[in-house]
């Protein structure tokens, strides 16, 4: 084939590159990092035009971290990213220098970047984000961000589970993404919400669940700790009804599509007799060759 | 050694990314390591695409194994389409056992997948001749899923003892596709590929033809990775979803779980004390 001997720019060779680690399963990116690095033979073009991708990675998959002096573990997002490979952890109060590749924490310093105005709206929803996350989710990490613009504040929840058992072969992920913008005294706004589940099994065979739901909800607004708590409300339903679909989802795969495109056995109950399948054709081309 | 290195992680790169869109990385894959190009097309497996025989009519399957430069091998009429004067065809021998092959697995393909579409390609070795059966279903997409399996089975015949006796070696790859968008569960793609190798000898003479021989394995196979998909995707994918978040509240696990790695530490503490001691 003609077209694939020519050789492509360096611009598509990173764009390529960094697709396929934007795409590595949760608990894989090293994996895929090393394919890559192998495939793509150039470290330097590695390390000049590939580093945005592997902050991209670990700020999609809300990657948690612990870090020195906190008691819980902060997500990696877009939503704390502070430039230079910093991170802040509202809950904490503390900035950090990640690593996005050995996905580790270093120069932690104390720091307070919220104002009071969005501080105790924020604090309201991280304490019922955090109940609400012990509850429901096995391994979960949360934070909670919040930025104001104007009048207007916007508080981002960022919900991660995952258990990875490369040892198994398979590896899952859980995230959620709940927002909300308004201004105090508004009477409600619109909930934001975005989940996704991945999920790879990957022994002898590449099996991937990748499944997402965008959900939006109208919230009331009142104060702090009330409206928390409607939005934990109706995050919890939200969830919870998304899960369920999926299994129901699951049964109806299983129950129907799959035993539609194949059959267990025959619908003689057995297994098919070979002799008699070669022999019977054999037959049927004489009564053809006959019948002319 | 360099190549060899490189073919290693492109493979083990494909076993990674998503298998939904296993085309796009593949041709993805190809413009990044050209080199690779042949071995890649050749070992990487993607969903088998349709053609119809504009001689016979019939439907049949595109794979590498019928691809000749960018025409693909009619196993109906044997006719390369686009027209090629000089396409790699089988012997005259191993033609007409294409034939029968054809025949008998689409009459396999009708009693397990009741539909779908059949091609076997057959093409000679030193020693034997090798082989690869292709089935492909789509479902009508009833209650909103949409499905589709593909099976690919590549055989290898060794004939021995001047072909009385045969080694058969069998790789099977089955790739299952289910896809829905629903208002309550959103999108869902549950979809990917398992493979298994299997190898036996038999006898081969009248009542035990090689389409015989190659049959019973390719179904008693089908039949075990039918199995095996249906513990993994319905059961283990499920599974480990649920074991991330749970519908009903769970405050009593994460005290278990706390409880038990206390009891796991006391243990722990106490065997090496004992062995200290010891």
């Amino acid at each position: 084939m003609s077209a694939y001997n020519e050789t492509i720019t360096e611009e598509d060779k990173v764009s390529i590159v960094s697709r396929f680690l934007l795409h590595a399963p949760p608990g894989e990116f090293n994996e895929v990092f090393n394919d890559v690095r192998t495939l793509l033979n150039d470290d330097s073009l590695l390390k000049e035009r590939l580093s945005g991708s592997f902050s991209q990675y670990n700020k999609d998959q809300f990657t948690p971290v612990r870090i020195d002096g906190a008691d819980l573990a902060v997500i990696i997002s877009e939503h704390n990213d502070v430039g230079r490979n910093r991170f802040y952890d509202p809950r904490s109060k503390r900035s950090f220098k990640f690593d996005h590749l050995r996905k580790e924490a270093s120069e932690v310093q104390q720091q307070e970047f919220a104002d009071a105005r969005t501080e105790s709206w924020r604090s309201a929803f991280e304490a019922h984000f955090a109940n609400y996350v012990d509850n429901y989710y096995k391994h979960g990490v949360c934070s909670v961000f919040a930025k104001s613009d104007g009048s207007q504040m916007t508080i981002v929840a960022c919900i991660e589970d995952h258990q990875f058992q490369p040892k198994n072969f398979w590896n899952g992920r859980w995230r959620a993404q709940w927002s909300l913008t308004f201004s105090p005294g508004q009477s409600t706004a619109e909930l934001r919400g975005v989940v996704k589940v991945q999920v790879h099994y990957y022994e002898d065979g590449n099996v991937q669940l990748v499944s997402s739901k965008e959900i939006k909800e109208e919230v009331s607004i009142t104060g702090e700790a009330e409206t928390a708590r409607n939005v934990i409300q109706i995050v919890q339903e939200a969830e919870n009804d998304y899960q369920t679909g999926v299994s129901e989802n699951y049964s109806t795969m299983s129950e129907t599509t799959f035993k539609a495109l194949r059959r267990q056995l025959p619908l003689t109950r057995t297994k098919i007799d070979w002799g008699k399948i070669t022999g019977y054709r054999i037959g049927n081309e004489l009564v053809k060759t006959d019948g002319r | 050694m360099q190549n060899d290195q490189q073919l290693d992680c492109a493979l083990d790169l494909m076993r990674r990314l998503p298998p939904q869109q296993v085309e796009k990385n593949l041709s993805d894959l190809i413009d990044l390591v050209p080199h690779l190009c042949e071995e890649l097309l050749s070992s990487v497996d993607q969903p088998l695409k349709i053609a119809r025989d504009k001689v016979s009519g019939r439907d049949y399957l595109l794979c590498d194994y019928n691809r000749d430069g960018d025409s693909y091998r009619s196993p109906w009429s044997n006719k390369y389409d686009p027209a090629l004067d000089d396409g790699t065809v089988p012997s005259e021998r191993l033609r007409k056992l294409e034939v029968e092959a054809n025949a008998a697995f689409d009459q396999y393909r009708d009693m397990y997948f009741e539909g779908g579409v059949s091609s076997v390609y057959l093409w000679d070795l030193d020693q034997g001749f090798a082989g690869v059966i292709l089935i492909k279903k789509t479902g009508d997409g009833s209650k909103k899923i949409k499905g589709c399996w593909d099976s690919i089975h590549v055989v290898e015949v060794q004939e021995k003892s001047g072909g009385r006796n045969a080694q058969y070696k069998l790789t099977s790859t089955a790739m299952l596709w289910l896809q829905t968008d629903k208002v309550t569960s959103g999108t869902m793609n549950l979809g990917g590929s398992l493979t298994r190798q299997a190898e036996s000898e038999s006898p081969v003479n009248e009542a035990n033809p090689h389409i015989a021989n190659i049959g019973r394995m390719v179904e008693d196979m089908e039949n075990k990775i039918r199995n095996t998909l249906n513990e993994i995707y319905f059961g283990k994918t499920k599974d480990i979803v649920n074991g991330l978040r749970s519908v009903t509240p769970l405050p009593d696990q994460k005290q278990q779980a706390a409880l038990r790695n206390d009891l796991a530490q006391a243990i722990k503490k106490r065997s090496e004390k004992s062995e200290s001691r010891s």
